[in-house]
């Protein structure tokens, strides 16, 4: 892949090129974004890729602070989303830069447009937060799992009910969890639909089966990998 | 008056402190603070990275050298927020005075120092509110290590700069760590307008110095009857040893 990043990039990186693919894989959440990570790469390695995967909250630096950190519930926005962007920096200087580095396609479940939307649904100034972002790497693409509320709501209760955090309930207000979380995630995919078309996301229907959506996807990874892999003549 | 970045002005006082290790700025401030609370002022403080919220991180990182330089920006940052969301920020509010030993400035020298862009550094903390005064105690760095050398057991991988290669002496990369933090300090002082104390004076004279630049700004702060315990004992003839331990720590310093 090229290497460009969104701003100034990382210090003391001045690659221009990388053996590997950067693939992020962006949706709501409850939306079935691990579940067809889990396929994509188990589809690329059987086709001979090597794959690594990492997403939020994941970083040996910043993973167990941030959990520690939500039971209290006592982060505002703003420390929350510099706390993200600590585990995200570690993951992409000692996770996702080695692994381009050496050739692998790197999914990765979230990207740092979760990041941008959450900010700006919490009332952070939209510049300050892509200012804060500008050392991210621009992936070679973003499948955005695109769903409407109507069909997140079954999902979310089938897995795990709603979250404190998913619901929105630190800043939105409401007493109510089902309330608190249908406005929440309408402005979140109202924020990451004005994000689509300023960072260009590849949509993906994600209101429909975990095998058609899986369908989608594969064409999309395709496109991205395909010319890692030597044409046999 | 304290500024927030939106411009909007607050009730309260915000005064920092800034310079290099061992440049004796955290005495100043602690007199400053005693003084300001023996006056009757309320007076709250704010230390750089010491909030609760990332210490199990930035521990963590340090323990096993995970931090890269961009890493540790962020960190600082996130202390730094919460501090400002959690404490400085309300007490402006409030109209107190506020005492920050380390203040944004340091992140601007130490992390330009580490080769993150300063620009980026710079557009993190736009957050931040705007001091009444920022200090900067100036130190020659000679003095500054012979005061860090003999004060302290030995110096820690992060705070020698070892994470940036400059040397494999702990005390030499050091040595050219602090200079290059000192360095941006510098140009920080007129980027900024950072008031200039001169940290190689003798502490009474400082310390006259420091108050004298920050009388002028007092009028209209919140004052505390923070000792009004002092007067029930002398009226009631009591010794008070059991407020041992209940008065907070800093008053009883």
């Amino acid at each position: 892949m090229k290497v460009r990043f969104y701003g100034k990039g990382l210090p003391g990186i001045s690659d221009t090129q990388y053996p590997g693919k950067l693939i992020t894989m962006e949706g709501p959440d409850g939306v079935g974004r691990s579940t067809q990570i889990a396929l994509v790469r188990e589809y690329l390695e059987a086709s001979g890729y090597a794959v690594s995967s990492t997403g939020l909250k994941r970083s040996e630096l910043a993973s167990a602070g941030i959990q520690e950190a939500k039971q209290g519930h006592t982060m505002d926005p703003l420390t929350m989303s510099l706390f993200y962007a600590a585990d995200f920096a570690d993951r992409l200087e000692r996770e996702i830069i080695p692994a381009l580095r050496a050739g692998f396609v790197v999914l990765t479940d979230r990207y740092v447009y979760s990041l941008i939307a959450r900010a700006e649904v919490r009332g952070l100034d939209p510049a300050w937060i892509r200012s804060i972002y500008g050392f991210a790497l621009v992936p070679d693409a973003i499948l955005y799992l695109r769903c409407d509320l109507e069909h997140l709501v079954p999902r979310v209760l089938n897995a795990r009910g709603f979250d404190y955090w998913e619901s929105g309930m630190d800043f939105m207000g409401y007493r109510d969890f089902y309330q608190s979380y249908l406005a929440y995630q309408q402005r979140m995919l109202d924020t990451f639909d004005a994000l689509g078309k300023e960072f260009g996301f590849r949509d993906i229907d994600a209101r429909l089966s975990i095998e058609e959506v899986f369908a989608q996807l594969r064409v999309a990874v395709e496109d991205s990998v395909g010319d890692l892999r030597p044409t046999v003549s | 008056m304290a500024k927030l970045c939106t411009g909007e002005e607050l009730p309260g006082k915000l005064f920092v402190v800034e310079g290099i290790d061992g440049s004796g700025k955290s005495t100043q401030l602690d007199l400053l603070r005693k003084w300001l609370v023996a006056t009757g002022y309320c007076v709250a403080f704010s230390e750089w990275n010491s909030s609760s919220l990332v210490s199990t991180t930035t521990k963590r990182g340090k323990k096993r050298q995970l931090l890269t330089p961009t890493t540790f920006c962020l960190m600082h940052a996130v202390d730094f927020s919460h501090r400002m969301q959690q404490q400085v920020i309300p007490a402006l509010k409030a109209g107190a005075i506020v005492l920050a030993d380390r203040y944004i400035y340091t992140a601007f020298a130490r992390d330009a120092a580490r080769g993150v862009d300063p620009e980026w550094v710079r557009k993190i903390y736009a957050f931040a509110p705007i001091p009444t005064v920022a200090l900067y105690f100036r130190v020659p760095l000679e003095e500054s290590l012979r005061r860090i050398i003999t004060g302290r057991p030995s110096l820690k991988y992060y705070e020698a700069g070892m994470d940036l290669g400059l040397s494999d002496d702990t005390l030499e990369s050091y040595r050219i760590f602090q200079a290059r933090i000192q360095r941006e300090y510098e140009q920080l002082v007129t980027e900024y307008g950072l008031v200039v104390v001169d940290a190689t004076l003798p502490i009474v004279n400082q310390q006259d110095i420091v108050r004298s630049i920050i009388r002028p700004h007092l009028e209209g702060a919140l004052r505390a009857e923070s000792n009004a315990w002092r007067n029930v004992l002398s009226a009631e003839h009591l010794s008070g040893h059991y407020l041992e331990g209940l008065v907070g720590g800093r008053e009883a310093q």
